[in-house]
């Protein structure tokens, strides 16, 4: 089958119509993670492809495959200068078209010309060394091997290497031009050079003795590059004209490979960096000990797990340091778990990290855990209260329940639901009826759902519902270990012992100085 | 040519400390007054004390070779003064050119101008070594520290009669290189122009060129003569470069120069501010780190007495080796006085200063870090307690073996008992790892604890029968009441 896309397996799957996800993004605090991979590869555009989760297992593990090989520095590293070169040059041939194609008749030029030839230079580079480094790696994966075909076989034809030859030809005669300006009264005037001696440099080396540490270089401010293009464009047609047998050459390499780069490695170059920019994301998580896994699609019965998993955005944002992970599993026909215990004891973080981690596994990319089988969902729906705002109490209860009824109107049993902390402006009198009627509902969906709350009477023990609570350690209750377990709520008090928790306590000092 | 008056192998970089909580210690131990006694109004002086004073010296050759400078200064006040005048003059004469220089950097038409303002910098700058080797030629016989010596026959050998003349001769030569100007140049990747290379423009060649017909900017655009100047500018650049890098380096010297003279000119300052009022002051022995030694003889709050005039309180003090002072007593009675006073002590002896006491003695310490009772704090009892706990929590990587910590009515913002059981718990920790600590407190539960423990030394803020306080810390044990009452008594007296 011939290669079209590296993060479908078919074309039919590649161009089949897809609707962005990215609204429970701010919930589930996704924006922030991704939002590196944007800006550091703003040129891709990579939006697109991080904003489609997938719907079936065979593309998933299909880019696990491919993810799995590119975790190899060599393989990432070869793949990348690859793709940065080519999709370049798909950049530059587009604004050399621009100009080609400009009613201003300066702009087609021997500069944009000059562009063409050093495009197709650096593309016929790219390709050469690209494909020389990848032909001893024998790839596992489906869509690496089938591109390495490709690619093997682009660099063999006749075409590849006519454009090759006849680049080299014009450069070689180019290189030897050598000419002088003579600028004069807003006047520049141009000849072959003809041996005029250089200005002098004498003072080099006098005053070094008194240089402190490290001097700047005043000189790098200067890049080769003309401040007027058009100027610029005059004094080549004046070189032209010395060297007429070059610059003819020239324009008719630009007249024949007016389009030469091949859409597929087009393609191949943005898609890639779907996965390069994950891969560059985790690694300094793996560094810190972080576990990245490939997940398993759970289907119809199967069980849906995550053990040592954990919230990606906060453990980016702490650079992976002081991370608490949980696991969690829901064993058919458990669906729904219902999360409970002390305040700050990283309730949010585990429903962040639920939600995250099943949307990142439908992205066929690896996930935050030790080991992992997830859900393919049709939509994540979520609905983050917050206990900060200040709204009237009845306005805040009645957006809550329109929220609500928003989610049952659009959710599935192949849904995700997560609810934090609704209802926790309300007097306890509504809440708990209130509560109940939310449990009912989403129970029947049938979906996998978490739903933090402060109402313990809300666990009933029926066989959909899971009971998890977030713990304070016994033996240090000022300390919060962030621990979430499978339990049912007790609705334990703590007490906080300050000094423990800024690490001041006698022990802990002794385990500091390292007794 | 390096200046090397600081340290004798190395650069001294202004501003960076080695201390932690520089804002801390300074607060705390009221160090501001005695650095702007140092500094008069001079920036570089302040800045170069405050390197100083927050980074001690814990070698004692290091440290040894700092006193003797200082010892040279207090010999040849006049000789010192007169270097610093010089650089100081050179420089500030200099920072008009020296902005438009660097802001010429920015823009763009950056080297032909660079070339220009530079070229004056340097010569500019020529008077300023001669007077520097003059002042070395006259006062180098006076001085005997190996880092004076160091300097003053570099400044001989570096910069002699033969080097003076050959730089005059080579600035000259540097003539104008704007007008007409001519240029070579190759291909770049896109065919723009690359490698630019100024060229002679010979005399014979004007004439054969103006005949070469060309380009000329039409009169519309005007904006493009910009790229012909800038054509100039590339060309310029290389040899612009050499001499904006001769200017800089020579601004640099100058600079390392005044940075590493400012710290001596500040102990001149402040020596001269203390014999004026009559204070004294001592090189202290110091001893090595291990050892455990302390003593004192009308030690004293150098800052109190700049600010006060304050007289000396006699007191003297020696101990072979105590790893705990606590210190109780009245309030007002000179506590925190007392800290203040081994804690400049114990900064000011590290960076080769004089202290202020009739003489002392004390080991190296790595660091030194003060944590006092915050009376402006107005906030709950538990978010101040919170409050004190980060700060000292903050500073834990800083404490170890080797180091001293000051607690001032730490943990007093909680309850007697739960106050002295996170102190109790924090000192015994600190103590047993090799740290000293001071402590002055009213947490009596805190204070008993260490009744019976010989490595421990009470100092007590004297009170005569009278109930009058002689503002002596003397040996003694804590007493139970804090004498609150005693102030209180006396405030209301006032009033009637």
């Amino acid at each position: 089958m011939a290669f079209y896309s590296i993060l479908y397996p078919t074309r039919e799957k590649a161009e089949a119509p897809a609707e962005s996800q990215a609204e429970c993004f701010k919930d589930l605090n996704l924006g922030q993670v991704f939002d590196y991979i944007f800006k550091a590869r703003v040129e891709y555009s990579l939006e697109t492809y991080y904003f489609v989760p997938l719907q079936d297992a065979e593309s998933v593990y299909y880019r696990q495959a491919v993810l799995r090989e590119l975790e190899n520095p060599q393989h990432a590293a070869v793949v990348a200068g690859f793709s940065s070169l080519v999709y370049m040059q798909g950049s530059i041939l587009q604004s050399v078209h621009d100009s080609f194609d400009s009613a201003e008749t300066w702009r087609n030029n021997y500069l944009t010309r000059g562009q063409l030839l050093d495009s197709a230079e650096r593309y016929c580079a790219a390709i050469d060394h690209f494909a020389n480094s990848i032909m001893p790696i024998e790839f596992e994966s489906e869509g690496l091997r089938a591109f390495k075909g490709y690619v093997d076989d682009y660099r063999r034809g006749a075409e590849f290497k006519e454009l090759l030859a006849h680049a080299k030809r014009i450069r070689d005669k180019l290189s030897e031009v050598q000419y002088v300006m003579h600028i004069k009264e807003g006047k520049i005037r141009v000849k072959k050079y003809d041996g005029e001696r250089e200005f002098s440099e004498s003072i080099t080396g006098l005053f070094d003795k008194f240089r402190q540490g490290e001097t700047n270089d005043y000189a790098s401010v200067m890049p080769d590059v003309p401040d007027a293009p058009q100027v610029e464009a005059q004094v080549l047609d004046m070189v032209a004209s010395y060297y007429k047998e070059a610059f003819n050459e020239l324009d008719t390499f630009c007249r024949k490979y007016y389009n030469f780069i091949d859409e597929t490695l087009l393609r191949f170059s943005r898609e890639i960096q779907f996965y390069l920019g994950w891969n560059e994301l985790i690694a300094p998580l793996r560094e810190q000990g972080l576990p990245f896994c490939y997940p398993k699609v759970a289907q119809g019965k199967d069980k849906i797990f995550v053990s040592e998993g954990y919230d990606l955005a906060l453990a980016y944002k702490r650079h992976g340091e002081g991370i608490v992970t949980n696991d969690f599993e829901l064993n058919y026909p458990e669906r729904l778990i219902m999360l409970t215990g002390p305040n700050q004891g990283g309730k949010t973080t585990f429903t962040r990290a639920f939600g995250q981690t099943h949307y990142v596994a439908a992205l066929g990319l690896s996930v935050p855990g030790r080991d992992a089988a997830l859900f393919l969902f049709d939509r994540i729906l979520s609905h983050f209260g917050s206990e900060e705002d200040l709204n009237t109490q009845s306005g805040q209860l009645q957006s809550d329940l329109y929220r609500l009824k928003a989610i049952y109107a659009r959710a599935t049993d192949r849904s995700l639901i997560l609810i934090n902390e609704i209802f926790s402006s309300t007097t306890l009198a509504d809440a708990l009826p209130l509560g109940r009627h939310m449990m009912e509902a989403i129970r029947k969906i049938g979906g996998p759902s978490v739903v933090v709350t402060f109402l313990d009477e809300l666990y009933d023990e029926s066989p959909q519902v899971v009971s998890m609570m977030s713990l304070v350690n016994p033996e240090e209750p000022g300390a919060r270990s962030f621990k979430i377990v499978r339990k049912p709520p007790d609705g334990m008090a703590f007490a906080l012992y300050i000094a423990a928790r800024h690490g001041l306590t006698y022990d802990q000092l002794q385990v500091r100085f390292g007794k | 040519m390096n200046v090397n008056l600081m340290f004798r192998d190395r650069d001294f970089k202004l501003g960076v400390v080695t201390l932690f909580g520089k804002e801390i210690l300074s607060a705390d131990l009221e160090l501001p007054r005695i650095i702007d006694t140092m500094a008069g109004r001079d920036d570089v002086i302040k800045k170069a004390c405050e390197t100083a004073l927050f980074t001690p010296l814990t070698d004692m050759a290091e440290l040894q070779y700092r006193q003797a400078i200082i010892a040279d200064a207090r010999r040849n006040p006049e000789a010192i003064r007169a270097l610093y005048g010089i650089v100081v003059d050179t420089l500030s004469h200099q920072t008009h050119e020296f902005r438009a220089f660097a802001s010429d950097a920015m823009g763009k038409s950056a080297a032909v101008s660079m070339y220009r303002s530079a070229l004056a910098f340097l010569n500019s700058f020529i008077g300023s070594l001669m007077a520097l080797r003059q002042v070395a030629d006259k006062n180098l016989n006076g001085f005997e520290s190996e880092g004076m010596r160091n300097l003053l026959t570099m400044f001989q050998r570096e910069m002699d009669d033969k080097y003076f003349k050959q730089v005059r001769v080579s600035l000259t030569e540097l003539d104008d290189a704007e007008g007409e100007t001519l240029i070579s140049a190759k291909l770049g990747h896109y065919l723009q122009g690359v490698d630019y290379v100024m060229r002679k423009l010979e005399r014979g060649d004007k004439r054969s060129w103006r005949l070469t017909s060309g380009y000329e900017i039409p009169e519309k655009q005007i904006h493009l003569l910009d790229d012909l100047r800038n054509r100039t500018n590339r060309a310029i650049n290389g040899v612009s470069n050499t001499l904006s890098q001769a200017a800089k380096n020579l601004q640099g010297f100058f600079t390392s120069l005044r940075e590493e003279l400012a710290f001596y000119i500040g102990c001149l300052n402040i020596e001269d501010a203390l014999r004026e009022l009559g204070m004294p002051m001592c090189v202290p022995k110091m001893n090595p780190m291990d050892s455990k030694k302390r003593e004192w003889r009308d030690q004293y709050d150098v800052s109190l007495a700049l600010t006060r005039r304050t007289k000396v309180v006699p007191g003297v003090f020696s101990d072979p080796g105590a790893k705990l002072y606590l210190i109780t007593g009245a309030n007002q009675g000179g506590k925190t006085t007392f800290l203040r006073g081994i804690g400049q002590a114990q900064l000011m002896a590290q960076c080769g200063m004089v202290v202020g006491a009739e003489s002392c003695e004390m080991p190296l310490r790595r660091g030194l870090f003060t944590h006092f009772r915050r009376e402006e704090d107005s906030r709950m009892k538990s978010g101040k307690l919170d409050e004190e706990l980060t700060r000292l929590a903050r500073a834990l990587d800083f404490v170890g073996p080797g180091t001293t910590v000051m607690f001032n009515e730490s943990f007093a913002s909680t309850n007697e008992r739960e106050g002295s059981e996170i102190l109790r718990q924090i000192t015994d920790a600190f103590v047993e790892n090799g740290v000293e600590v001071f402590s002055v407190t009213h947490l009596f539960a805190y204070a008993d604890v260490y009744k019976d423990d010989p490595e421990t030394r009470f100092l007590r803020a004297e009170r005569l029968p009278s109930g009058e306080r002689t503002f002596k810390i003397v040996p003694g044990e804590p007493l139970r009441t804090a004498f609150g009452e005693d102030l209180y008594n006396k405030i209301f007296a006032e009033k009637a």
